[in-house]
């Protein structure tokens, strides 16, 4: 018997019996569709989070508190206030690869402005942090040496935090904002830079850097920025920095990453977090795959007597193995086909609300090739053994089954 | 020519948990082609097991069957299908058809078994069904189809690669008598038409309708004979009271 001839028979059997096909590639379509959302999602999310950071330029440095281990990127979290102001101004002064330095200090605080309160970011930094970031001003002024130094309750914000408080960033100006039980003047606002991961990076409120140090009482940075002088000297510079941060330290307790090496770190954990999620969902479709083997055991026991009568007339092993295996086969497929559509669907949609993302960018041609081989892997698998029972079965003992 | 079906001291034994049964205890029966014969004995004589060794659905523990000279024990499940296919035509007391097929498709179904294409499948298997009077049943489920019928659409079926043998196990069983002797007439037919047929059943008037009766007896042929005068079964429908069934 041809494939043909044995799809012609699945399909007679699976109209037989409706609602059981429908549940039983429902299990498959659920199973599908959750791991094409999981797995294309996350690529968004990662090619959208890898590309915000590329876009800082590959000029970048970052400066981390603590060293980390031999073989990773990340220190843990012991030595987190090894970093001052002060290596920010040694790295200025002396690394000659390096063009500008900023440190970066943040806290989630709740400010009031406008008769309004709101939840959001303080980033305390230096005036070099607009060009070591790039940032553009909308209006207003940046933070300025003057304001450092004498350590000024002044305050750059955000376009969203300023829509927020005072409607648009034009009636901010010249307006106080409360922070922490300080009165701050608004002196300018920035361009407005977008969202990442649904974090949106215009929801902040930048001070001077020691005036968010006296603010919160501490003395360490986060991390610092380094800007080198060009892409050709980032090395140049990440040597230079680790050299002037050693001697004044005394010890290696940071860790100086370049942007390629910060993101290929960035984009391993983000890649280690997918596969994560994806293989969580590939449980469903295993479950789902269990439905079919189930559904198809039942079959095969309901018809073991039309088994016998077949053999009778001259079926072979592999006529019925066949039959049973293009049957659960054609489930899996079919659901295969049905979950990728509803999970490109649901992916289109997350990826348009969560990450601003057109829905092209989101449909991985690759995941739905394996999502859908996956799925017919799942029919082969699940189905050939309740299949192989069907096919060794004895046509005497089938024929006499009632 | 050979003998359609030799068999030459053929033993079986089961073995059922602890316990051996001997179901043939040296059987040696030779059938030629154009034979109607009926293979009778009580429950227990080993009737069934002869049939589904002669039928190829079992091999003989002992002994040799040869159908058309080919030795079948040493066969592969897979070639036993395959002689079942092609030289063996079942028909049951239960009839066995596939409720789900129409009466064209389960006369299609041996013929799909030998890798007939579709158009001849269809052509050869609606000629199978006129012969046997159900030219206007073709697209008819087995159950909208009298028993008598659908034992007719099981004969056609037997019927579809012109075997060596077609093996009736009971099949007036589960028949009323006009239907049971309309089937029995129809075999007569097919017989008159050079069908090598073997009956099995436990009834000396259906067994009386076959031109020799082989009888068996605790795996055992006791006897051996000709029948002289076979029932005709369209003189016995013609004696039959109320009107004959169908068109």
């Amino acid at each position: 018997m041809g494939l043909l001839e044995a799809l012609r028979v699945a399909l007679e059997a699976l109209r037989a019996n409706p609602l059981r096909s429908v549940l039983t590639t429902l299990g498959v379509v659920i199973g599908v569709a959750a791991v094409i959302t999981l797995v294309s999602v996350g690529q968004a999310a990662r090619s959208r989070v890898v590309g915000e950071f590329a876009s800082l330029g590959p000029d970048l440095l970052w400066v981390l508190p603590g060293k980390a281990e031999e073989g990773q990127q990340f220190a843990t979290q012991e030595g987190r206030f090894t970093l001052t102001f002060s290596d920010a101004q040694a790295i200025q002064r002396e690394a000659r690869a390096v063009a500008a330095v900023a440190p970066w200090l943040q806290t989630s605080i709740e400010v009031t402005g406008g008769g309004r309160r709101e939840v959001t970011t303080v980033i305390g930094t230096t005036p070099s942090y607009l060009q070591v970031r790039a940032l553009r001003l909308q209006l207003g002024r940046f933070l300025s040496e003057a304001d450092e130094e004498q350590r000024k309750r002044v305050v750059v914000l955000g376009p969203t935090l300023a829509r927020r408080l005072f409607r648009a960033p034009e009636l901010a100006l010249g307006r106080r904002v409360v922070i922490n039980g300080r009165a701050f003047e608004v002196v300018g606002a920035v361009h407005p830079q977008g969202q990442v991961l649904g974090v949106d990076l215009d929801d902040r409120a930048y001070i001077p850097f020691s005036t968010a140090q006296l603010l919160f009482s501490v003395n360490y940075a986060s991390f610092l920025f380094v800007k080198a002088q060009d892409t050709a000297s980032v090395l140049r510079a990440q040597r230079e920095v680790e050299r002037v941060l050693r001697r004044e330290h005394g010890e290696e307790d940071f860790t100086v990453l370049t942007q390629s090496q910060f993101l290929g770190a960035l984009d391993a954990i983000l890649r280690v977090l997918t596969v994560a999620l994806s293989s969580i969902a590939a449980v469903s479709l295993v479950v789902g795959g269990i439905g079919i083997m189930n559904i198809m055991l039942v079959s095969v026991t309901e018809r073991t007597r039309e088994i016998g009568i077949r053999k009778a007339v001259g079926a072979k092993r592999w006529d019925i193995l066949a039959q049973f295996l293009v049957e659960a086969v054609v489930i899996s497929l079919v659901g295969g086909v049905l979950g990728m559509g509803l999970g490109l669907v649901a992916s289109w949609a997350i990826a348009a609300r969560l990450l601003d993302q057109s829905p092209t960018a989101a449909a991985a041609l690759p995941v739905v090739v394996l999502a859908f081989s996956f799925s017919v892997l799942v029919g082969v698998a699940f189905g050939v053994y309740p299949a192989w029972r069907a096919a060794r079965l004895d046509p005497i003992e089938a024929l006499r089954y009632e | 020519m050979s003998s359609v079906v030799e068999l030459r001291d053929v033993t079986k034994v089961y073995r059922l948990g602890s316990v051996e049964v001997r179901a043939l205890r040296g059987v040696r029966l030779q059938i030629e082609p154009g034979e109607f014969v009926a293979i009778m004995g009580p429950s227990g004589s080993g009737k069934s097991t002869l049939l589904n060794i002669v039928g190829c659905l079992d091999r003989p523990t002992d002994g040799a069957y040869l159908l058309e000279g080919q030795d079948t024990r040493y066969l592969s499940d897979d070639a036993l299908s395959e002689v079942r296919n092609r030289k063996v035509g079942f028909v049951f007391q239960t009839f066995n058809l596939l409720p789900r097929l129409t009466a064209l498709q389960n006369v299609e179904l041996p013929l799909l078994y030998a890798g007939v294409p579709r158009a001849e499948r269809r052509r050869r298997a609606a000629e199978l069904l006129a012969r046997v009077g159900l030219a206007d049943r073709l697209y008819h489920r087995p159950r909208e189809l009298s028993g008598g019928q659908q034992q007719r659409v099981a004969v056609a079926r037997a019927l579809a690669n012109h075997p060596a043998i077609v093996l009736a196990d009971e099949p007036t069983g589960n028949l009323d008598s006009r239907s049971g002797e309309e089937v029995l007439a129809l075999f007569q037919e097919l017989n008159q038409a050079g069908v090598t047929i073997a009956l099995v059943t436990h009834d000396r008037e259906v067994a009386e309708h076959a031109r020799r009766i082989v009888t068996l007896r605790d795996g055992r042929v006791v006897r051996d004979e000709p029948v002289g005068s076979p029932r005709d079964a369209r003189e016995v429908l013609r004696q039959m009271p109320g009107e004959p069934e169908g068109p």
